[in-house]
């Protein structure tokens, strides 16, 4: 057990509860796929919390109302495709720290701003693939200053770089806020960017060695995500 | 149907739909379709975004089915936690609830006002284990565990609606989660 142990057991009894904000939510959700021995926890709490839901008062299914979710179904792309946990691809244990780091993170927000040692971010992002995976978060603390932690493991071709972006709007289009060549928690400096806002769009694609070319992003997107406010 | 068959029911459904066979959400709606449909009426307050839930909640347990682990927990508490998400990104989208009138939404809200008494907080009938713990907890962790589970109110709503402290209201929950798993165990 890691010291993080307690804090990602407590929120997870709080995701179970269905107190935990979007974010969050997704976070701990991918902490929980990635942790059998947290999976069992959440299952073995809802299973003692479900007399609750039994309590609800029954209502009666519209007329045809299965047939009609049964035409919607889309067809199965991956018929029966279990996730096995000893993947070459399956993360290593210090990413799901990173992970279980950046969930506490968020988690903790306002009301305990005052214990942390560092000021609050502006506007937190989690970046996610065309798959929904989260890959990457984002600390933006609004004084050209950013922070960025990758949550899954990727491959970066010696030959290639990865960019991070942001949005600030749409008259001064994507904005490079620095260029990594691992994945490695950086600390990114830019300057005269204006204070994000929230829904303000993060990205981070992977460009040719040095950054991209154009000064815009080129490459393919690594991930991408908008904004949430921590103010 | 026994409980017991209900469980087999259950499990076979999602691995039905993992198979990719729709006879699954039928299995599902057949043994649980009017009680799921109570647990997202009971948070949302209105029969079309109840509906609404559970349709879009079908389609989840559709898609995540290969994800469905039997190791980790039952069928119907996988599924019914599925639902309550659902339930919870309705109520908490704000561009989702913009399009109801005023008067909508003023019902929806006191709807849910009313969903965990506050007095006879016992909504489970009979005896069972967790009534047993959640009558040992103190009045205050009760209720708001209730209000987050039973209602679908975030932590911020009900530091509003207890007029209490948001940091207060954060350690009420841990303490009583706590101390309600503690007994449950």
């Amino acid at each position: 057990m890691t010291p993080l142990s307690d804090e990602i057991v407590a929120l997870s009894d709080e995701y179970v509860l269905g107190l935990l904000g979007g974010t969050e939510t997704l976070l701990i959700e991918e902490v929980i796929t990635r942790d059998a021995e947290l999976a069992r926890r959440v299952g073995k709490l809802r299973d003692q919390m479900l007399p609750l839901d039994q309590s609800a008062q029954p209502q009666s299914l519209p007329a045809g109302f299965t047939e009609q979710i049964r035409k919607a179904l889309p067809a199965q792309d991956h018929p029966v495709k279990p996730i096995p946990a000893n993947l070459s691809t399956a993360p290593t244990r210090w990413r799901l720290g990173v992970l279980a780091a950046s969930v506490i993170g968020l988690a903790i927000g306002i009301g305990a701003a005052s214990l942390r040692p560092f000021p609050e971010p502006s506007v937190v992002a989690v970046l996610l693939d065309a798959q929904g995976v989260p890959q990457a978060v984002i600390d933006d603390y609004g004084n050209d200053t950013a922070f960025v932690r990758f949550v899954s493991d990727i491959k970066v071709p010696t030959d290639r770089t990865l960019q991070v972006w942001t949005l600030p709007s749409q008259e001064m289009g994507a904005t490079s806020l620095g260029t990594l060549d691992d994945t490695a928690a950086t600390r990114l400096r830019f300057t005269d960017l204006p204070t994000p806002n929230a829904q303000q769009l993060y990205e981070v694609t992977m460009e040719p060695l040095g950054g991209s070319p154009t000064g815009r992003p080129t490459g393919p997107i690594v991930g991408k995500g908008l904004a949430a406010s921590q103010i | 149907m026994t409980e017991q068959d209900k469980a087999t029911a259950l499990r076979k459904a999602l691995l039905d739909c993992a198979a990719g066979d729709n006879s699954g959400v039928t299995t599902i709606l057949q043994c649980e379709g009017p009680q799921l449909l109570g647990v997202a009426y009971r948070i949302l307050g209105r029969h079309d975004l109840a509906e609404e839930a559970l349709q879009d909640a079908m389609l989840l347990v559709w898609r995540k089915a290969v994800q469905f682990d039997a190791a980790h927990g039952s069928a119907r508490g996988w599924i019914y936690a599925i639902l309550r998400n659902r339930c919870l990104n309705i109520l908490r989208d704000g561009k989702r609830l913009s399009i109801l009138s005023p008067a909508d939404l003023a019902i929806l809200q006191e709807h849910r006002q009313t969903v965990v008494p506050t007095e006879n907080w016992e909504l489970l009938a009979g005896p069972s284990r967790l009534r047993d713990c959640l009558k040992g907890l103190d009045d205050s962790s009760r209720q708001i565990i209730l209000l987050a589970h039973v209602a679908g109110f975030s932590q911020s709503e009900i530091a509003t609606r207890q007029d209490m402290p948001l940091g207060t209201i954060k350690s009420l929950i841990r303490r009583g989660l706590h101390a309600l798993k503690e007994c449950l165990t």
